[in-house]
């Protein structure tokens, strides 16, 4: 688990969501469970109980149920960036599961990894950043061209 | 002739040592030389690595400190002051800005940091004249201390 081995990015929001107006990055849910089996008991009641709500509360994502024969229901999201995320909700209770498609949609498709600073702005230097001749003399700029008499005389 | 006990020989040794030997690779994977694939060597590299790791987050804390120390007295020597009558002075004009930030104004704020010096510049001659002046002189402006309520 060093910090050259394992991943790691720069705080950043989706195209600045939230200065204007602030878009669920969320765009696709789908939940992933069978019929029959007892570990898929909570997603189960979940979907009778709060499925519905949830999709009514947040009608910029699209959730899909999908019935069929796996060994363990999971829940997949997939982000505005392209983001696929796979959450096995395996034998977990329905308010277990409210509580993770919450928190799903309240993420960005963003990578949870390490993030290398906390603070990130576009314009780091109002002053203009420190270079060598920020503190020198501007008379260093200036070169004086002395006519030679001889020159003078001559011409 | 039939050989029966052949089979019996066939031993089904752990079936995930796979991906008990990826685990410790996935580690290794930007190391150079054999020690990025092959085991044995990578284990030891590993294990050095996370050792280093760690001690290396309290070393972390000492060398961003002689960073920032280092970049603030490079940068007040350029206004002809020294680190320790900067940050002595500083301290005394009631300025509570930490290494950290005061490196970032060099940095990004030259002429903030300019007045922070001529600041501390002038904190200090007053200091020089209370202790060498006659206690007739009036301090000086700068060395009044303002108490917060």
């Amino acid at each position: 688990m060093t910090s050259r081995g394992t991943p790691s990015r720069f705080l950043k929001s989706v195209l600045q969501n939230g200065v204007g107006r602030y878009v669920c990055q969320l765009k696709r849910l789908s939940l992933v469970f069978s019929k029959d089996s007892a570990n898929s008991l909570g997603v189960r009641e979940f979907i009778e109980d709060g499925v519905v709500d949830f999709a009514r509360q947040n009608p910029g994502i699209v959730v899909y149920v999908a019935p069929e024969k796996c060994s363990i229901p999971k829940i997949v999201a997939e982000y505005l960036n392209g983001t696929v995320k796979e959450e096995p909700v395996n034998r977990k209770t329905s308010e277990e599961i409210r509580q993770l498609i919450k928190k799903l949609s309240d993420q960005s498709g963003l990578e949870v990894i390490r993030i290398r600073k906390p603070f990130h702005t576009d314009s780091p230097s109002i002053q203009g950043q420190w270079h060598p001749f920020v503190n020198r003399s501007p008379s260093l700029r200036v070169q004086r061209f002395v006519k030679e008499k001889s020159e003078l005389e001559s011409s | 002739m039939v050989f029966l006990s052949l089979s019996r020989w066939i031993r089904s040794r752990g079936p995930d040592r796979y991906w008990r030997v990826q685990e410790v690779l996935k580690h290794a994977r930007h190391f150079r030389g054999r020690k990025n694939r092959c085991f044995r060597l990578a284990v030891r590299s590993v294990r050095r690595a996370f050792v280093f790791a760690t001690k290396a987050r309290k070393a972390k804390k000492r060398i961003m400190r002689t960073l920032w120390i280092s970049r603030i007295a490079a940068a007040t020597r350029e206004h002809g002051m020294k680190y320790p009558a900067l940050i002595h002075n500083l301290l005394k004009c009631q300025v509570a800005l930490n290494r950290k930030v005061l490196s970032d104004l060099a940095i990004t704020e030259p002429r903030t940091f300019k007045s922070l010096a001529s600041l501390a510049k002038r904190r200090r001659e007053e200091g020089f004249l209370v202790a060498l002046g006659d206690k007739g002189e009036p301090e000086g402006i700068f060395s009044r201390i303002v108490h917060s309520q």
